[in-house]
């Protein structure tokens, strides 16, 4: 029986983990970071996966009820020898995360070089196959998201070029060619967030604004301390000032295999599932890679943004 | 048979510098990073000047001849202090590079705030008034430039964004000079070489007939700090983000005293060169950060030059 933390307004799954290193059906490293999204009924994740030489693919995971997932053998996104854009990928792909837009399922994912770290796009209709769409971004950027509609006629995204440690939102006519570039986000000294911060899972459309998880990072004496938090931003334009940011961290790593692993103390998500019965289930990976899914409701998180100006 | 005078490639103009601190009719730290244009039959040179508060700001130079220059009362250009531009122009506006495009003069240049630098676009038809367009990157990026014509019907830039990672010049394009993809790597450090730690655009892209011919800057760390050299590189005139030639050996190496002494040490930087009917090039560049100079060649002997190399 997993012991009970009331501390976080994340409340972890008995079922946890979701998917386990016996349940990849090869051997490798590290499986972390998994993008997510509810197609027919059916939960989707892209997970990605630390091979044991050290690079990195995305796999696809589906399972029926959101707590029990199949691992396919094969890679959904890998990088291609073939690929043009294959230097941008010498590394690996990771990070994947899905929004559904205009029926079809977009893809930002991450690739990485000696050029740095940058932003691609796939899409898929079904999660057969994906059609790659090629960089859309400048290196040292991480922590892609579309929006799952247009804003004002232009679609949107959002992410976090290193320098600053902001998070940041981009417009786009064409998915293909971005400007109009504004902070929305930053680091805030002293806070659990001090250090940089990026969009942990695609904004979600609520009544109040666009819900965003996302990961804020402390640095300590003993290295990155990795927990995410939430924050509503303004339903027309993402960029004004804020409806509301949790001042506290609505999950933080407490559990030994959040605190103990390849990285320490961290809990970092890519995507997060509002359900009919407006509860949340949030997939997130931790220190020791492994999947885990936590949950809470919608109205819990809002008043987390709203309300959070308790002193503890 | 290139005659060489000199250790460098470009011939230093003897009067250099050729604009300093005394001929600015204003108070203000340091003149240095400039972008010249011939406008109706005068040079003008758009100079970044730094105030004393540390930021930096532009100003404007004419000259009828290209080496005795006279700089305007007011400056031309200051960060804003209101509306949308300001908030990512707090710690001033740098560099700027002019790319003459369909008549009109786009200026590329550098904001600097909190979030970082990134690049901005203004435009100007007369030099008198200037209109900011947009910001065209996310902060980590500076030296953009922007090339004179389209290429396959789209705009072309070159930039070079840093963050964390290693400083690479870029490519990229767009539709309508607002929203910039289809990002690649162009031209990067060279170990052990004289560009290996850092390399950036200096000078936007000229056409010429094997190609546009790209003069940048390129950096070597030292123990004692940065070394900041000319170089010169030829891109692919149907598909510039194709690397042709690259020259060994910089153009212009810090070696004069007002080259190696001022507030940034050891920096020679151009912003902008003019090509005379004649064939001469016109360099102008930034000294140690603290003046400006001008260096000369034939246009062709560069060109040779860089691709004996």
């Amino acid at each position: 029986m997993p012991k009970s933390i009331k501390t976080d307004i994340i409340h972890r799954s008995e079922h946890n983990p979701v998917i386990d290193f016996a349940d990849i059906p090869f051997g490798c490293i590290n499986l972390y970071n998994a993008g997510c999204i509810k197609k027919n009924g059916k939960y989707m994740l892209l997970c990605t996966i630390e091979h044991l030489d050290g690079t990195t693919e995305i796999f696809l995971a589906q399972g029926a009820d959101g707590y029990r997932f199949k691992v396919s053998k094969e890679p959904f996104i890998i990088p291609r020898t073939d690929d043009p854009l294959y230097e941008y990928k010498t590394m690996g792909v990771l990070d994947a995360r899905i929004t559904c837009l205009e029926d079809m399922y977009y893809i930002v994912y991450l690739s990485e070089s000696k050029h740095g770290v940058l932003l691609n796009l796939a899409r898929t209709e079904d999660f057969t196959a994906a059609e790659k769409l090629g960089i859309i971004s400048q290196p040292d950027t991480k922590a892609g998201a579309l929006f799952p509609r247009k804003i004002n006629g232009k679609y949107a995204r959002l992410d976090r070029p290193n320098t600053g440690g902001s998070i940041w939102i981009s417009y786009s006519h064409d998915l293909r060619t971005w400007g109009e570039s504004e902070v929305v986000l930053s680091p805030r000294d002293g806070y659990w967030d001090s250090n940089h911060i990026g969009c942990a899972a695609p904004p979600i459309e609520t009544p109040q604004g666009w819900l965003v998880f996302y990961y804020g990072v402390k640095m300590t004496s003993g290295g990155t301390l990795t927990r995410i938090g939430t924050v509503i931003l303004n339903k027309d334009n993402p960029a004004a000032p804020l409806v509301g940011r949790s001042n506290i961290p609505v999950l933080s790593p407490r559990e030994l295999y959040e605190r103990v692993g390849d990285i320490s103390n961290i809990v970092f998500s890519c995507g997060a599932i509002l359900e009919e019965d407006s509860s949340i289930k949030l997939y997130y990976g931790t220190s020791n890679n492994c999947l885990y899914v936590g949950t809470t409701t919608l109205d819990e998180i809002i008043d987390t943004c709203l309300q959070s100006q308790k002193d503890f | 048979m290139i005659e060489q005078k000199g250790r460098d490639y470009l011939h230093r103009y003897e009067k250099n510098p050729i604009i300093t601190l005394e001929n600015i009719p204003f108070r203000c730290n340091t003149v240095f990073n400039c972008s010249p244009v011939k406008y109706k039959g005068e040079y003008l040179l758009l100079l970044r000047v730094e105030g004393q508060q540390g930021y930096s700001f532009f100003a404007l130079a004419r000259s009828k001849d290209g080496f005795h220059f006279s700089v305007d009362e007011q400056p031309v250009m200051l960060p804003a202090k209101q509306g949308p531009f300001a908030k990512y122009e707090v710690k001033g506006i740098e560099d700027p590079r002019i790319t003459e495009y369909n008549g009109t003069y786009y200026i590329l240049f550098t904001a600097v705030s909190a979030w970082g630098p990134r690049i901005e676009i203004a435009k100007t038809n007369d030099f008198n008034s200037f209109e900011r367009i947009a910001f065209i990157s996310e902060p980590g990026n500076k030296d953009g430039v922007l090339f004179p014509e389209k290429v396959n019907n789209r705009f072309v830039r070159l930039d070079r964004p840093i963050g964390k990672g290693i400083g690479s010049i870029w490519i990229s394009y767009s539709d309508d000079l607002l929203h910039w993809g289809d990002h690649r790597v162009l031209i990067s450090p060279r170990p052990g070489m004289w560009d290996s730690y850092r390399v950036g655009a200096s000078v936007p892209p000229i056409k010429t007939a094997k190609g546009w011919l790209e003069i940048y800057h390129g950096v070597k760390m030292t123990s004692t700090g940065p070394i900041y050299k000319i170089g010169s590189a030829l891109l692919d005139p149907e598909e510039p983000a194709k690397l042709i030639a690259r020259c060994d050996e910089p153009l212009l190496a810090p070696r004069e005293f007002y080259e190696r002494i001022g507030d940034v040490n050891n920096v020679v930087f151009a912003c902008g060169a003019i090509i005379e009917p004649d064939g001469e090039i016109k360099i102008y560049y930034g000294a140690a950060d603290t003046c400006i100079c001008v260096a000369t060649a034939q246009f062709e002997d560069i060109l040779k030059r860089k691709l004996e190399c």
